[in-house]
């Protein structure tokens, strides 16, 4: 077992050559690490933090946001080994075929990949995340044992499923870099270096091969790493920051010859309270409003529309979470008693719940990260945030919302309140997933994205971007387990190539 | 006759109805209630408590900027013709016509009636 390096304790004017450097160690990173732990590859991965919080390492995620209302850059990531999933809340859910087509009313639309080329990966990335036996949506199957799933009949809304990764007591689900440090440390050709952080991508001259990497430390030690290929793991937000930071070739920076670095920002807004469920027989299955452990997985059932849905009425992927329950006040209680009676059910026993929702957005060039004149503490230009979001996105999932509300009417089990109309109603206490994607999008033609199917970025013989950033559309599944899912096939492929 | 609807005028009215409203909802199981007569009784005869329907109603009258009363109530009368209001709102919801009356989405023959309720009651 070899421990990892402090590059704190590295001599300046070092200069490593792996075969391959991994800069970043969430859960990218480490997924990849692993998957890369048989083959004759040397590798090193780059962490910026160490084994636990650090506020100055932190800070380095500091930047700006103008715009509509988003979260604090700082706050919304960890910058430690394990990254974001240090605090991460562990939800997963595989996407759908229809998130990766392309769909003539969704410009931008349409991965390079299908979601086939990413299932045969699906079974390890959710082992990666211990999410326990496979089930998804076969859980239905198993969970009717405590109750019936709401009668929604044939419409464009159907119960599905959401599966955790593995809670350890009152400890929050798989934390990447605790759980795998040992697994690293096993891995013969792997070296780890903590507390380094990449500050420039060199290119060589003709701005064709990154040739070499500047890595800093916060107590002032500087050295360089010089691999055969790069693999850019820093999440969404922090790879379009390296990139067009490294500008002393190419001025636009690295990859971004056709300006489409740092743009399409995404993240899945969480509006709260968007609707209030009524079901009229008083009866809600124990698994829409609490995870429950059953056939060796955690789940929890949600609300989604189907692709058929999607595809019928040009709507946008999002999910409806049945939150808590509500009282009903007098225009409520005429308005299911008024309900009821014409649809002919007694509602005398009726309750109420509150409906929470991850909406995804529709993809935009202009919300999109640019670098400010603000440096951090190594030197590095910080980011500001362009944040905007469309009415139309919450315009989307209204007309969702709308045929879940004339379903419960048709199957005369519930009936429903949208509670969010005017954009102001939409912003107001709106929270965000925390799910950073869109920045260094994938493209088959490299006018139109920033990395290829293989997540090579096309302007480079050996940069690959490994990460949500480069999502061209982003669904309303939880990102990660689709993400290692992806980074797992990049394994292959690096596989393959590099030996 | 016409019976147009400006948004303004309906707010006015809406602001008048609710004070009643509010008022016959006190004193509903004290009094028995009496209601003035209007064109479309034999519509809202079919409602199970034409209060509640009226302030629900209420905000259908808000969104629609041009209501013809009588034109809907010969729609509906239409509707109800050879079906009962659960036959004709089973129909509704299948069909995919839903309207929304203060956010909650109602079948579109109920909401016309509770839209009939408001006007009736204003
Ligand atoms: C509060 C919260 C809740 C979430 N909940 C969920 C959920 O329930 N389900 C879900 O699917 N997803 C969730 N996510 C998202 C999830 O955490 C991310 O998708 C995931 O962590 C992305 O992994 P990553 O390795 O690409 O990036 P990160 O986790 O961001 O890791 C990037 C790593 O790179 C390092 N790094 C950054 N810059 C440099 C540099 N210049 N040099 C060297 N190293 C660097 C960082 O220190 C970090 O360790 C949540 C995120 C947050 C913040």
């Amino acid at each position: 077992m070899s421990a990892f390096i402090d590059a704190r304790n590295v001599p300046s004017g070092t200069v490593l050559e792996p075969d391959l450097a991994i800069i970043g160690g969430g859960p990218v990173g480490i997924s990849l690490a692993l998957s890369l732990a048989n083959t004759p590859l040397h590798v090193a991965l780059l962490e910026s933090g160490g084994m636990t919080f650090d506020s100055k390492t932190q800070a380095l995620y500091e930047g700006a946001r103008v715009g509509a209302p988003y979260l604090t850059l700082e706050a919304s990531r960890l910058r430690y080994l394990g990254g974001s999933s240090n605090h991460w809340g562990g939800w997963c859910r595989p996407m759908d075929a229809i998130d990766f087509e392309e769909r003539s009313w969704l410009p931008y639309s349409g991965w390079p990949i299908t979601k086939k080329d990413i299932d045969k990966y699906f079974a390890r990335a959710h082992a990666l995340c211990e999410g326990g036996t496979l089930l998804y949506d076969r859980a239905g199957k198993y969970a009717s044992e405590m109750g019936p799933a709401i009668a929604l009949g044939d419409g464009g809304v159907t119960t599905r499923w959401f599966q955790f990764s593995k809670m350890r007591g009152s400890m929050l689900p798989t934390h990447f870099g605790d759980r795998y440090a040992d697994d690293l440390k096993r891995i013969p050709r792997l070296q780890v270096y903590l507390h380094a952080n990449a500050t420039r991508l060199g290119l060589n001259a003709g701005g064709k091969n990154i040739d070499e990497i500047d890595v800093a430390t916060l107590t002032g030690r500087k050295f360089k790493v010089k691999p055969k290929a790069v693999v850019l793991a820093t999440g969404a937000v922090e790879a379009a920051r390296l990139m067009l930071a490294s500008n002393d070739v190419v001025t636009a920076g690295v990859g971004n010859e056709h300006d489409l670095v740092g743009r399409f920002f995404a993240d899945h807004p969480i509006p709260r309270d968007t609707a209030t469920l009524v079901i009229f027989d008083g009866k809600l299955s124990p698994y829409y409003t609490e995870q429950q452990t059953f056939r060796g997985a955690i789940l929890r059932a949600g609300l989604f529309p189907s692709e058929a849905f999607r595809r019928a009425n040009a709507v946008m992927g999002s999910s409806i979470t049945i939150e808590n329950r509500v009282d009903l006040d007098d225009l409520a209680s005429a308005a299911v008693a008024t309900t009821a009676a014409a649809i002919g059910v007694d509602a005398g026993d009726a309750i109420a719940f509150s409906l929470g929702c991850g909406m995804e957005v529709t993809p935009d060039p202009e919300r999109r990260f640019t670098l400010d004149t603000d440096k951090d503490a190594l030197g590095m230009p910080k980011l500001k945030l362009h944040m905007r979001i469309a009415d139309s996105d919450f315009a989307h999932f209204r007309q969702t919302l709308k045929e879940l509300g004339r379903q419960l009417l048709e199957s005369r089990a519930g009936m429903l309140r949208l509670n969010l109309k005017t954009r102001e109603d939409w912003l107001d206490g709106l929270d965000w997933g925390n799910h950073h994607m869109g920045t260094t999008r994938m493209h088959a033609d490299p006018r139109k994205g920033v990395v290829n199917a293989n997540l090579l970025v096309h302007s480079v013989a050996n940069l690959y971007v490994a990460g949500t950033g480069v999502y061209p559309t982003y669904g309303a599944a939880n990102p990660t387990i689709n993400l290692i899912a992806l980074v797992l096939r990049l394994a292959d492929h690096l596989k393959g190539g590099l030996r | 006759m016409k019976d147009v609807f400006t948004r303004r005028n309906i707010l006015i009215g809406a602001g008048g109805v609710a004070a009643v409203a509010g008022a016959v909802v006190g004193g509903r199981y004290v009094f028995r209630k009496r209601y003035a007569p209007s064109p479309y009784d034999d519509l809202l005869a079919k409602l199970n408590d034409r209060d509640a329907a009226a302030q629900l109603g209420e905000s259908v009258l808000a969104d629609s900027d041009d209501f013809d009363a009588k034109a809907v109530a010969d729609d509906v009368r239409a509707r109800l013709q050879n079906k009962t209001l659960v036959q004709a709102t089973a129909v509704d919801a299948g069909e995919g016509r839903v309207m929304e009356a203060g956010g909650w989405i109602l079948p579109e023959t109920l909401a016309l009636l509770c839209a009939l309720a408001a006007k009736a009651a204003s």
